[in-house]
């Protein structure tokens, strides 16, 4: 039923189209609290996690840089750049392969993700979250935002959204998205990601919307990655390894 | 023209589903949205939401006539909610049961508040919540120091002013209650609460307006409203605490009954953290676990970014050979020290960070008193044959240690920072020798001992140390710019007194006088060396790839060694000039450098340079009173250049390598013109003439995880050539066979290294295997009786390990190392040596039934050096069975056994530049242990191994 909510708003979205901002780049900083994170590792004491969240609390948040192309129509979630930087931008480091492309008409979905040392096609057709929305209010980026919760139940987090009521487009960063507004802040499980959104730009952007080729890429449905992921998880807590320095949390 | 179109849209719509049934399965609603003033809104977001969950289901906006219709909707009850910019959100219930189309006919958003939507929503980042005329705020997002009242927290809170006597306004109006937990606090005022309470307790703050007293007494409600506050209180604020004690005891084989006790108790809040720690035991166990010293030390176990060095990462001098302790708390990980030791060890610590400000204090105590009883035999090449010598000695040493440390960083502003470091220490020691010496010739006629010597000496001393440091940093608003400068202090002051008493006995002596030696000396030492350091840097982005980055380094020491040697063999204390010494030494270092940086995709390439300049000023005499010294005065310039590379590639690939040239500078020992005799037929002399050694290094590296098959893999090289490498010239004196030690500098030494390491699932999680190997060679150039002898040797190591993790209840870690050492020596081929280590393990952790666990390490050493027929074989055996308490898991009870078969002993062996060494010492054997553990975190019983602070 959602679904042709979201068609009809996509087409009043679309007549509106020249009177609102509703096409542009969403910049985002991606950041991972580690303490926070360890403390979901199975394997891992309550003694180890006091003592690693007390080791490393004065340690900055790692932090990335994301970025998110979106129309009324679809959206691309990717790296913000090639390269990851240091905060002095005198250190650079590779980023993975990572484009998350949406069709909300079409119902699409491709995703492009290196990890576990291959890279994964995911094309499947597009299925949203089921969002709950809440009555807090806060304003980001001059963008008075309404918040929304769901639940992913492939890596059971908690999910928490800030979306804008004023930029009528359901794309989001990451996975996220279905809202009657553009998600400028995500909270993955209670703060250990959080994305936030560092400038939105409205300009034409349909040109930018495409996936890049990848070679050698193995392909997957959403059901074979969601088996990926869990496989993954519980294999390495079973080896008492952290499954989130492959993955994305 | 939009207009038209979107209502003949909306009207098939409405049309298409008008037409269908009387009872229909799916409603449309309809309204029309305007503000109080009757305005049209268009673009009002409107969603539909269950009541159940609050799952949103449907939603849409306002067109520009401020109609919007949603469609599609199931049979239920709803809750609708419109919310649009600078309005307050409103919520309504909608029911879906009988009409198709629900017409809600006009709904009237209400404006928020100027003061509301300005002050709070704009200027407050922090998520607010608005129910109908409710503002609730989180406090978790205003922060006030700690112990702060509820006033000082309302101070923060956006749109809520708190005038000097504390009356409060909320959104333009005086608040005239204030409720905590819905309840009235004590008394009318509403001051009573916001000045009493705590602003930790408070989790939220509502703001609201209220009926006044009167209407909800009459109740006749006259319309007037008054500004309300209620305090919502936390269930419990963030704080903690933590902590741990093991005791235990247990008899050993041929000592006294084993203890041990251990314990640590941490409480932390938010911004503090408080500890202590302390251990006592007779089981060797010297020193803190990284464990036990992260839960010790907390958030100030480790500090990146405070080294006051700037510049080539370890290309700026360093010095070698320092006998000084450490002046940082002492980590020994899980390793049994040698000998017998006991160990005592207390300390505390206090932090308290915040954003801007991080401070951090501790102090800890320690005391060891060691036993070594150690035999060893070693082979010394001379052009004119070999000696042997064997000895045997009998040692206790005790020393106490009192170390403080403290460290402040205080963030100026966004872009400045300042660090300052301090760490010192205060230690007394003394020690007793006791030891016999045997030197033999080898290949002579006779076996019997040519020299021989008993030696009974005892040493005391004080030392104090410390080092400080102020690093200030600072960043510019141009990314990449930055600018950094240090100071820096360390001072190194030692008083020491050792008394010798030794018997030397030379057989081959023609003179009678000459068979028999006896030195009785008081030997007091008192050295300080300070340092006096400052180092700047500042870098400038050329481009977003390019950097350009620029350093001084200035440091300047200032030893003075004062010595006086007094000979006790008569009362008359006569002073012996030729070992007593007055010494001064001043060592001034400046480095001048620069260097670019490219960094692009994961490419990083440095390439720079840097000038270094060393002066020496000395001056030395027999002793202080004299007016005549003699000088030292050299200068050394050397440049220094430096490359480094590592690239990350896809797929999990990393690569890395450079070159730079290393400068070691001579320690103060072996700068020293002083004459060791501690040992009278091994005599060691420092020199004052020494260069620095200049290590030219080339090294490249590979890295590889495959996180899809948990492979991984890395390896790499490493090659350095060596100028001026300090070295130890030996002498011998053919008749006494006393030999002498002189550090010298010479050119022509080297070094490479390989080493290699694959890692690999034989099965996933249940079987690992793990393939490793390594070879180090070397060449030496040493001076031996003036001849230069050329020292190759060539160690290889090779590990493997297979990981057993089958089940739940059952693992097996299987070991096996293999080393080989091989030393060829130019001028004594026949002397030409083996050294083979090796070490092969077995472990095996089962969990029984009944929550019991049951461990066992099997470890075979083997040594062998065949030139001296030295084979030792050492089967270590340990178990333990131990078992979780409670239910809470808080206890855990256990029985130890080390070494089960007795046999435990510390083996030492290698083969150097102009000696073959081997040594056994006694230590530890075995002894059983019954222990109790209580964690207030709960006992962690695993039967995996590899955890990263296990």
């Amino acid at each position: 039923m959602l679904r042709y909510t979201l068609l009809f708003f996509i087409c009043c979205a679309t007549l509106l189209a020249h009177a609102q901002n509703t096409e542009g780049v969403a910049l985002y900083s991606r950041k991972t609290d580690y303490a926070k994170l360890l403390t979901k590792l199975t394997y891992l004491s309550q003694e180890q996690k006091d003592r690693y969240a007390n080791t490393w609390k004065n340690d900055e948040d790692w932090s990335e840089k994301m970025k998110l192309v979106f129309t009324p129509t679809a959206s691309l979630y990717s790296f913000a750049s090639e390269s990851g930087e240091s905060p002095d931008g005198k250190y650079t480091w590779r980023n993975k392969d990572l484009f998350f492309y949406r069709e909300y008409d079409k119902e699409q979905v491709v995703d492009v993700e290196e990890m576990l040392g291959k890279t994964y096609v995911v094309e499947d057709t597009l299925r949203l979250p089921k969002w709950k929305i809440g009555n807090q209010v806060r304003e980001i980026l001059g963008h008075m935002c309404l918040v929304a919760t769901t639940f992913d139940p492939v890596k059971q987090h908690n999910i928490k959204a800030w979306f804008a009521q004023d930029i009528p487009v359901p794309a989001g960063p990451e996975k996220y998205a279905g809202l009657p507004g553009l998600i400028l802040e995500l909270d993955v499980d209670e703060g250990i990601i959080i994305l936030e959104a560092t400038n939105v730009s409205f300009k034409p952007v349909a040109a930018d919307l495409k996936v890049p080729k990848t070679k050698k890429a193995k392909k997957v449905d959403e059901k074979g990655y969601a088996a990926l992921i869990k496989n993954h998880i519980a294999e390495q807590m079973k080896e008492q390894q952290n499954p989130y320095w492959t993955i994305r949390y | 023209m939009k207009h038209r179109l979107l209502q003949l849209f909306f009207w098939c719509f409405l049309s298409g589903s008008a037409l269908a049934q009387t009872a229909p399965s799916r409603f449309a609603l309809q309204a029309t949205v305007t503000d109080t003033l009757g305005a049209k809104l268009n673009g009002a977001t409107v969603m539909l939401q269950t009541v159940t969950d609050s799952t949103l289901t449907n939603y849409g906006r306002s067109a520009e006539t401020g109609a919007f219709v949603l469609k599609g909707i199931k049979r239920g009850s709803y809750i609708l909610k419109i919310t649009y910019v600078g309005m307050m959100p409103l919520t309504k219930n909608v029911s879906f049961e009988q009409e198709a189309t629900v017409d809600l006919g006009t709904i009237k958003l209400k404006p928020i508040a100027k003061e509301l939507y300005e002050v709070v929503v704009r200027t407050a980042r922090a998520p607010l919540t608005i129910r109908g005329d409710t503002v609730e705020y989180d406090t978790r997002a205003f922060k006030v120091p700690p112990g702060s009242s509820v006033e000082d927290l309302l101070r923060k809170l956006p749109g809520v002013i708190v005038d000097r006597e504390g009356n409060i306004r909320a959104q333009g109006q005086e608040v005239k209650k204030v409720l905590v937990d819905g309840k009235q606090f004590f008394s009318d005022d509403p001051k009573t609460a916001t000045k009493n309470l705590q602003a930790e307790a408070i989790s939220k703050v509502q703001v609201f307006s209220d009926k006044t007293e009167k209407a909800k007494l009459t109740g006749v409600d006259d319309g007037t409203k008054e500004k309300t506050m209620n305090l919502e209180l936390k269930e419990e604020f963030k704080k903690g605490g933590f902590g741990k004690i093991t005791g235990g005891a247990g008899p050993a084989s041929n000592l006294s009954a084993r203890a041990e006790v251990r314990g640590n108790y941490n409480k932390f809040n938010k911004t503090q953290q408080f500890s202590v720690i302390g251990l006592a035991n007779n089981t060797n166990q010297t020193g803190l676990s990284w464990a036990d010293y992260q839960d010790f030390r907390g958030s100030n176990s480790f500090n990146w970014n405070d080294n006051a060095d700037f510049g080539f990462g370890g290309g700026f001098m360093y010095f070698g050979g320092g006998d000084e302790e450490s002046l940082t708390i002492p980590i020994s990980g899980g390793d049994r020290g040698n000998g017998l030791s006991d160990n005592q060890a207390a300390g505390v610590n206090y932090n308290f960070d915040t954003k801007k400000t991080k401070i951090s204090s501790s102090y800890y105590f320690s005391q060891t008193k060691l036993r070594s009883e150690t035999q060893s035999e070693e082979n010394n090449f001379f052009p004119t044959g070999t000696l042997n010598t064997r000895s045997a000695s009998n040692q206790i040493n005790r020393n106490s240690t009192h170390r403080i440390s403290f460290r402040i960083e205080k963030e100026l502003d966004s872009l400045n920072k300042i660090v300052f470091v301090n760490n010192s220490r205060f230690a007394t020691a003394n020690a007793l020798l006791f030891s016999n010496r045997d030197i033999r010739r080898i290949l002579s006629a006779t076996s019997t001992p040519t020299t021989s010597n008993t030696t009974n000496n005892n040493s005391t001393s004080q030392s104090f140390g410390t080092n400080n440091s102020i690093i200030y940093r600072m960043n510019f608003k141009k990314k990449g710019r930055s600018f950094a400068a240090s100071i820096g202090y360390q001072l190194n002051a030692n008083d020491a007194t050792l008394n010798i008493n030794a018997e030397n006995r030379f057989y081959e002596a023609l003179d009678l006088n000459d068979q028999f030696r006896l030195i009785r000396q008081r030997q007091a030492t008192n050295s300080n060396v300070a340092q006096y350091k400052a180092s700047l840097q500042y870098v400038e982005p050329l481009s977003k790839k390019v950097f350009w980055e620029s350093f001084y380094n200035f440091n300047l020491r200032n030893d003075a060694v004062d010595r006086d040697v007094l000979d006790t063999r008569t009362d008359q204390l006569l002073r012996v000039d030729t070992l007593s010494r007055y010494y001064t030494n001043n060592y001034t270092y400046n480095r001048l450098g620069t260097g670019f940086r490219y960094t692009n995709k994961g490419l990083n390439i440095g390439v720079g340079g840097a000038v270094q300049r060393f002066t020496l000023n000395g001056q030395y005499a027999f002793d202080q009173t004299l007016p005549v010294r003699q000088t030292i005065d050299r200068v050394f310039t050397t440049f220094i250049p430096n490359v480094s590379l590592n690239f990350d590639m896809k797929n999990n690939k990393f690569m890395y390598g450079g070159y730079n040239l290393r400068v070691q500078i001579p320690s103060s020992r072996d700068l020293q013109p002083l004459v060791d005799n501690s040992n009278p037929l091994f005599i060691s002399r420092g020199n004052p003439d020494l260069l620095p050694a200049l290590t030219h290094g080339v090294n490249l590296g590979f890295q590889y995880f495959n996180p899809g098959s948990f492979t991984n893999y890395y390896g790499g090289v490493s090659y350095g050539s060596i100028t001026n490498q300090i070295v130890y010239a030996q002498t011998i004196d053919p008749r006494t066979l006393v030999r002498t030690s002189v550090p010298v500098n010479v050119s022509g030494g080297n070094n490479f290294s390989f080493y290699s390491n694959v890692s690999f699932p034989l099965k996933k999680t249940k079987a690992t295997l793990d393939l490793g190997g390594n070879i180090n060679a070397g060449r030496t150039l040493t001076p031996i009786n003036g001849e230069l002898n050329q020292t190759n040797t060539t160690n290889y190591n090779i590990n493997t390990r297979l990981s057993l993790t089958p089940a739940d209840w059952f693992t097996f870690y299987g070991n096996a190392e293999i080393g080989i050492g091989n030393a060829k020596y130019s001028i004594s081929t026949a002397e030409d040596a083996q050294t083979i280590s090796n070490n092969y393990s077995a472990d095996a952790n089962v969990k029984l039934p009944g929550g019991i666990f049951v461990s066992s390490t099997f470890n075979y050493l083997l040594y062998r050096n065949q030139r001296f027929g030295f084979e030792r074989n050492l089967p270590i055996w340990n178990a333990a069975v131990y078992r979780l308490v409670g239910k809470a898991k808080k206890m855990e009870v256990r029985l130890s056994a080390f070494d089960l078969l007795n046999r435990n002993v510390n083996v030492s062996q290698y083969a150097g530049p102009t000696a073959v060494f081997n040594s056994s010492t006694r230590t530890l054997a075995r002894y059983f242990m019954f222990s109790m553990t209580y964690n207030m975190r709960g006992v962690k019983a695993s039967i995996r191994k590899g955890g990263w602070d296990d």
